[in-house]
């Protein structure tokens, strides 16, 4: 019998150690927690308005983190400029205090280059966590006079005809620069019809107004599963799971340099607490690898890129990416 | 007197802004540019302006004098020190502070209803919208 | 037929105590937020939208549309009794229905108020169960040189609304439209008005616009004079509206409904514009037009029974395409879409019970909102009690959160600040606002329009009279701008 209990005891006590329990996220998390922090709601800044693409995203993301780490968080919109409001709050006014987690996307850059004039640079925001990556895509109506058409032939026809196919952009961003580089190594010439955003686009392919669209995954999906858009290309490295028939830009034309994407990513103001950043970074991370949250996700069209989901340094890695876009502005004169 | 400074304020208004539109460049390749519409408007301004001063004028505005004048002037005081201090104090402290200014100033409560009223209102209206509709009020440098 | 059988489907949804609880819940804030200046539906929707993470899709959705119209209701209530809006779409109902309730007839005024909003309401929806799909069919088709047509014909009939001085008015449209341009250059991206300012690059607020020149300018006049020490010395007569009031506000209930509906469809209208356009068509059509301004029920009539069914109207490209025509709608949109939905034009055939169970919730949610609001008639009229000294701070504080609410921006207070000094100063020298308010809010759409237009065509302007609603339209403008001149010069031999 003494063996017996002492057997026992053995078994309860392995069961109950680390080794033999899977870790708990929400514990991990509590762990980094900094003392006296969060003593108020912590402010998650999404600069487009509410209803959109990236409030979405971050509105889900911030249902998982306040379910992880307890926290309650608020999702505040501060819109306007087409993003440079929002965007110069956080880099120049709000507060480094560890309250302030800007919800982002990589148009950032765009507008730390080209518009704020020396005020504020994209390294003002310090990087915490990745969140998704979208890639812009051009689709073009089920109707019309273009319908089923592959997108080399749209651009043979754009070239024969110039002037007359009629695109909708978003002027300022990367709906215009690649129609630029299109247009540069092919020769074609597009109409192209200014709208306030993506959504406005496609709006206007699916009435009638314009032959083709550009926007993302989420802004199409439903007239795509009804039928009235068909996706023409993507603008990323390799084909998208969610759409494997349709080729990237590069595919059909040869080309590596058709790499236009949405990065998506959780900031900090600079000289933030760094127990505090290393919280939050934690607890975006953690929300991050909720499956509930990928699968979310996925249903968005996101995709996840391998290279900044495994990143050693993340701020690193998105300056590289900013580079890129750099090299863009300076080589089209947009930057000198 | 005041109206036809207002014509004129519009003139000269109306003037600056059709030549700031002017800059911003009338026509382009694509149609109306950036100043096309604006100037148009700007120019209607002027016009208007230029019309009013040649009228003959109405009914002269009876402007505050006095008590009233004092009293408009304390709500604007008081809406400035909203504006002004909100980012630095934060919504309770500062709006504690107009509220005192305004019954005091213009209304001329006592000390303790003043302080009573602004109190209560305060804290209402932060309970109403922080906690119920979930709205951050800004928050001063005590954290609330 | 398919209509009534999905009709019950959204009854059979809706009719569960949670759900119905919901709908209430929803009717309840948004007559709160109606009633509270500035804080509109659009800031109480972004506030609430987690909650809606716990519930059920439906529930959640139908507690954010009865957000949405509760707010049409409520927003009349300061509008009548203290002059200052509830929120954009109420800024017209000041004109009258606070002149109503000085004459001490604020009852009347806030009973034909919530009525018509309650019949527009119900009518809106009703069009919407049984035409939906094909209206949506329709308006998808409005591109650029029709939205351009539609605001040309939308400040033509601006110029009726104007009371007054003419030529007064006219430079407030043409001061709205440069206000306007403040901020980005939606064809181009280049800044205009901006001066180096980020805050300005983002283009002035509507809500700060409006607040402050409706109500900081109501507030400093009220504060100058202080002659009474509540609003309404008179006994307050009667509570109902008499038979009289009925006679003739039931023809601009209709109106107003029809009116609203149709520019709730519209991308840039919805209740704002349709509350405006049925002002001016009112007083247009009016056997007296003079009496607008002073207390004529026509003006409250119409335009609150126009930003209901507006409500209605909007819903109907969000649910059946996926489409968004104003900013409330793309947050519906937004919540659609994270509670894992997708809007399109599928959305109907795939989700019936939502899409069903939301109309279902409307019908419900406006007899709600009209059991909520009649009886409260009685308590708001007390309100007009209140001493005034004692009422305005914290009427002054509630539109110095409700502006901040909309960006949570600081300088949105000071553009607050600045209208409403202007405003108390422009009144004075009897200059008319609204015209101010319509242009500011028409003038950006109707200038991307016909940018766009002319970019889109190959014929430059002839797009605009190629394309036959845009000619339709743009005649019918002609048409009135004639009429309202030969009516000028016939009455007062030239324009005043």
């Amino acid at each position: 019998m003494k063996w017996a209990g002492i057997a026992y005891a053995l078994v309860i006590a392995l069961l109950s150690t680390p080794a033999g329990a899977q870790s708990d996220p929400k514990a991990e998390l509590a762990k980094l927690k900094p003392k006296d922090f969060p003593t108020q709601p912590i402010e998650f800044t999404v600069v487009y308005p509410a209803g959109g693409g990236m409030d979405v995203s971050a509105r889900l993301l911030a249902k998982h983190v306040e379910n992880l780490s307890g926290d309650r968080i608020i999702v505040n919109n501060r819109t306007g400029g087409a993003g440079m409001v929002g965007h110069s709050y956080l880099a120049t006014q709000a507060k480094p205090d560890g309250y302030t987690v800007g919800v982002i996307a990589s148009l950032l850059w765009g507008d730390a280059m080209l518009r704020a004039q020396g005020r504020w640079a994209h390294t003002d925001l310090e990087p915490i966590a990745y969140v998704n990556s979208d890639a812009l895509i051009w689709v073009g109506s089920t109707e019309g006079p273009y319908k089923g058409m592959s997108i080399k032939d749209i651009v043979s026809a754009a070239k024969e005809k110039p002037n007359t196919i009629r695109v909708a952009i978003v002027p300022g961003s990367m709906w215009e620069y690649i129609l630029d580089q299109i247009e540069t190594n092919s020769g074609a010439k597009f109409l192209r019809v200014p709208f306030q955003g993506g959504g406005a686009g496609i709006t206007a392919l699916i009435g009638g107004n314009v032959d083709i669209a550009q926007g993302f995954f989420s802004e199409f999906r439903g007239y795509l599963e009804g039928g009235k858009v068909a996706p023409l290309a993507v603008a990323a490295g390799g084909r998208m799971d969610f759409l494997k028939d349709m080729p990237t830009f590069n595919e059909a034309f040869g080309s590596n340099e058709y790499l236009w994407q949405l990065v998506r990513y959780a900031v900090v103001p600079k000289g933030t607490p760094a127990d505090r950043k290393a919280y939050l970074a934690a607890a975006v991370q953690a929300a991050m690898k909720d499956p509930e949250l990928i699968a979310e996700y996925r249903k968005q069209g996101v995709f996840f890129d391998p290279k900044l989901q495994n990143s050693k340094d993340l701020a690193a890695d998105l300056n590289a990416y900013a580079d890129v876009e750099r090299q863009f502005y300076v080589k089209t004169g947009r930057l000198k | 007197m005041f109206e036809r400074t207002l014509n004129v304020f519009w003139i000269v208004f109306g003037a600056a802004s059709a030549a700031y539109a002017w800059s911003l460049g009338m026509v382009g390749p694509a149609g109306p540019e950036s100043g096309l519409f604006p100037f148009i408007a700007s120019v209607i301004v002027s016009g208007a302006g230029i019309i009013l001063l040649l009228r003959p004028l109405g009914v002269a505005p009876d402007f505050p004098r006095g008590g009233g004048l004092w009293r408009v002037l304390g709500v604007v005081v008081g809406l400035i020190v909203m504006a002004a201090g909100m980012p630095y104090l934060g919504f309770s402290v500062t709006s504690f502070i107009t509220m005192i200014i305004l019954l005091r100033a213009v209304d001329q409560s006592s000390w303790l209803s003043a302080v009573t009223l602004a109190f209560i209102s305060t804290a209402s209206v932060f309970w109403l919208f922080g906690q119920m509709l979930g709205m951050a009020l800004p928050r001063g440098p005590w954290g609330w | 037929m398919e209509a009534l059988n999905g009709l019950l489907t959204g009854f059979g949804v809706i009719l569960t105590p949670s759900n119905l609880y919901l709908c209430f819940l929803g009717s309840l804030i948004g007559t709160l937020v109606g009633v509270l200046p500035g804080v509109g539906p659009l800031a109480a929707l972004a506030l609430l939208l987690p909650v809606t993470f716990t519930l059920s899709p439906v529930g959640g959705l139908v507690m954010l549309c009865s957000i949405f119209y509760g707010a049409m209701y409520g927003g009349s209530t300061t509008s009548i009794l203290l002059n200052i809006p509830g929120e954009a779409a109420s800024v017209v109902t000041c004109f009258d229905g606070h002149q109503m309730a000085r004459q001490g007839r604020a009852g009347p005024a806030l009973g034909i108020a919530a009525i018509g909003s309650f019949i527009a309401g119900t009518l809106g929806v009703v069009i919407m169960t049984f035409f939906a799909p094909a209206i949506a069919a329709v308006a998808i088709r409005f591109g650029p040189p029709e939205n351009f047509a539609l605001m040309v014909l939308g400040l033509v009939c601006t110029l009726f609304m104007i009371s007054g001085s003419t030529i007064k008015g006219v430079l407030m449209m043409a001061l709205g439209c440069l206000t306007a341009a403040v901020g980005l250059d939606v064809v181009n991206g280049r800044e205009r008005y901006t001066f180096g300012s980020v805050d300005l690059s983002g283009g002035i607020e509507l809500l700060a616009v409006v607040i402050g020149l409706f109500g900081i300018a109501e507030i400093l006049s009220n504060v100058e004079t202080m002659a009474k020490t509540t609003l309404l010395a008179d006994r307050i007569r009667g509570l109902w509206p008499s038979l009289a009031d009925w006679r003739a506000s039931w023809r601009p209930i209709l109106r107003g409904s029809g009116l609203g509906f149709l520019l709730g469809l519209v991308p840039g209208g919805g209740p704002v514009t349709a509350a405006f356009m049925s002002y001016a068509l009112e007083k247009r059509i009016a056997a007296q037009p003079e009496r607008f301004g002073k207390g004529a029920i026509e003006g409250v009539a119409g335009p609150e029974s126009a930003n209901n069914s507006a409500v209605a109207g909007s819903l109907i490209p969000v649910l059946s395409l996926g489409i968004p025509s104003n900013p409330v709608t793309a947050l519906l949109l937004g919540a659609l879409i994270i509670q894992g939905i997708q809007p399109g034009p599928l959305f109907i055939a795939q989700r019936p019970d939502l899409f069903w169970g939301i109309v279902a919730s409307m019908y419900i949610g406006n007899v709600f909102l009209l059991l909520l609001n009649l009886p409260l008639i009685g308590l708001w009229v007390q309100f007009l009690r209140i001493p005034y000294r004692v009422m305005f701070p914290v009427v002054l504080l509630l539109c110095v959160v409700g502006t901040y609410s909309a960006n949570k921006n600081v300088f949105d207070l000071w553009i607050m600040l600045g209208f409403g000094i202007g405003g108390y100063v422009l009144r004075k020298l009897e200059y008319d606002l609204a015209p101010f308010v319509i242009a500011f809010v028409l003038a950006p759409l109707l200038e991307q329009s016909l940018r766009q237009s002319l970019v889109m065509s190959p014929d430059g302007a002839m797009i605009l009279v190629k394309r036959p609603v845009a000619a339709v339209l743009l005649a019918a403008s002609a048409l009135l701008t004639y009429l309202m001149f030969r009516r000028q010069t016939k009455n007062e031999g030239g324009l005043s």
